[in-house]
């Protein structure tokens, strides 16, 4: 083993040893004076600001198989991992990962992987700054549908809507196959705003406040997505 | 359309949910690497955490684990110097996060293809904070480095399984 003199484990281990005694306390304040400043950063400088979340109705925590967890519970689940609790984020990360990942994919296809990282990035860094816990899903729901809208937009400017494949017809057992193919003939906007209806169940004014869009955009957008999705699926 | 309609939804690798945990902890250093060995080997340092973790894991001299419930472990660490402290980690395959009083580690694993892995380690002190972190990201490469190199060695007397 090698001496710690003069190396940066000795400086690990010198902090290790201060920190537990005479320098504990000074340390610990100016932690959570850190801990506030980065807090504050991250308010002012993210682009989509939990500040909105407070007044959009709270969304259901998704399911988890096999596991009853009130919501008191997980109310303090989002506090515990807000102040930065290692353990409560990697519980957080369970229940989020699927949910963006559902989210995503529908959206952003074969670049759903990339926007659903993303998407679980900017909701985790920016978690310190949402205000009500229980409007978690709500404002993670918003960044992953943005996030998978940008990242097909992109895709498609990369390269254009080709022909849909041969589809299934509705009411054949393969009505329950990938959709991926239906999906992949309609613009990232129509996927978004069926996902978001009739998927994750949202009402017009909610799915309109989540894209940033008018009511009356989401209702002529959501009337042309359906008929292109049956289009495509019975053709 | 109905909910029997299988819409196609992504599923995030443990290495990609960690980069994402790393995220909401601002004074952690994440690093990755590929090792050129199959998951269940590299995994296998991980997961035998008394053995494991100490051949690779340069601020950690033995473990002691003191209870475990499913995922859920209690530790007891013990760092160069005799210097002892509590841990409590969530442990699984691919996927291991640790938070003692004075720092977190995690660490999570995807395999890439049949022989390789891609690892992702993370170090940091809350306590220590942001001005820490060069120091940190020194300590996670020096493990990525002995990590791989007891992966890919024969594993003569360095397996812990």
């Amino acid at each position: 083993m090698k001496s710690p003199k003069a190396s940066p484990e000795a400086a690990w281990i010198r902090a290790q040893r201060r920190s537990r005694t005479a320098f504990a306390r000074p340390m610990l304040s100016a932690a959570v004076a850190m801990s506030e400043s980065s807090r504050r950063a991250s308010t002012e400088q993210g682009a989509r600001s939990p500040a909105e979340v407070p007044g959009e109705p709270p969304a259901a925590s998704p399911p988890l198989p096999g596991v009853q967890v009130s919501a008191e519970r997980e109310d303090e689940l989002v506090r515990s991992a807000q102040r930065g609790d290692a353990l409560a984020l990697s519980a957080l990360v369970d229940r989020l990962a699927p949910f963006v990942g559902r989210i995503c994919g529908p959206i952003a296809l074969e670049h759903g992987e990339d926007a659903a990282q993303e998407a679980l990035i900017a909701v985790l860094r920016d978690l310190p700054a949402l205000r009500e816990p229980r409007a978690l899903y709500g404002w993670a729901r918003r960044i992953a549908a943005r996030e998978a809208v940008r990242h097909a937009r992109a895709a498609r400017r990369e390269r254009p809507l080709g022909e849909p494949a041969v589809l299934p017809a509705p009411g054949d057992p393969a009505l329950a196959r990938d959709v991926r193919r239906v999906l992949e003939g309609l613009a990232p906007e129509q996927r978004a705003i069926l996902m978001l209806r009739d998927l994750e169940g949202l009402s017009e004014r909610e799915a309109a406040a989540l894209l940033d869009v008018e009511q009356g955009t989401v209702k002529s957008r959501l009337s042309r997505a359906r008929s292109a999705f049956k289009r495509r699926w019975s053709s | 359309m109905s909910a029997a309609v299988r819409w196609p939804a992504v599923e995030l690798d443990p290495v990609a949910r960690l980069r994402a945990l790393a995220a909401s902890l601002p004074w952690v250093s994440l690093e990755e690497a590929v090792i050129e060995a199959p998951f269940a080997r590299v995994w296998s340092y991980i997961d035998d955490m008394e053995r494991g973790v100490p051949q690779f894991e340069g601020n950690v001299r033995r473990i002691e684990i003191l209870s475990r419930e499913g995922e859920r472990l209690a530790l007891r660490s013990f760092g160069p110097g005799g210097f002892a402290m509590e841990v409590e980690a969530v442990l699984r395959p691919g996927w291991c996060v640790m938070r003692g009083r004075l720092g977190e580690i995690g660490m999570a694993a995807a395999p890439v293809g049949p022989s390789a892995t891609r690892f992702a380690h993370f170090e940091g002190s809350r306590w220590l904070g942001r001005m820490a972190k060069p120091l940190f990201r020194h300590f996670v490469r020096r493990d990525l480095v002995r990590l791989a190199a007891l992966a890919t060695s024969d594993g003569k007397g360095t397996s812990p399984s």
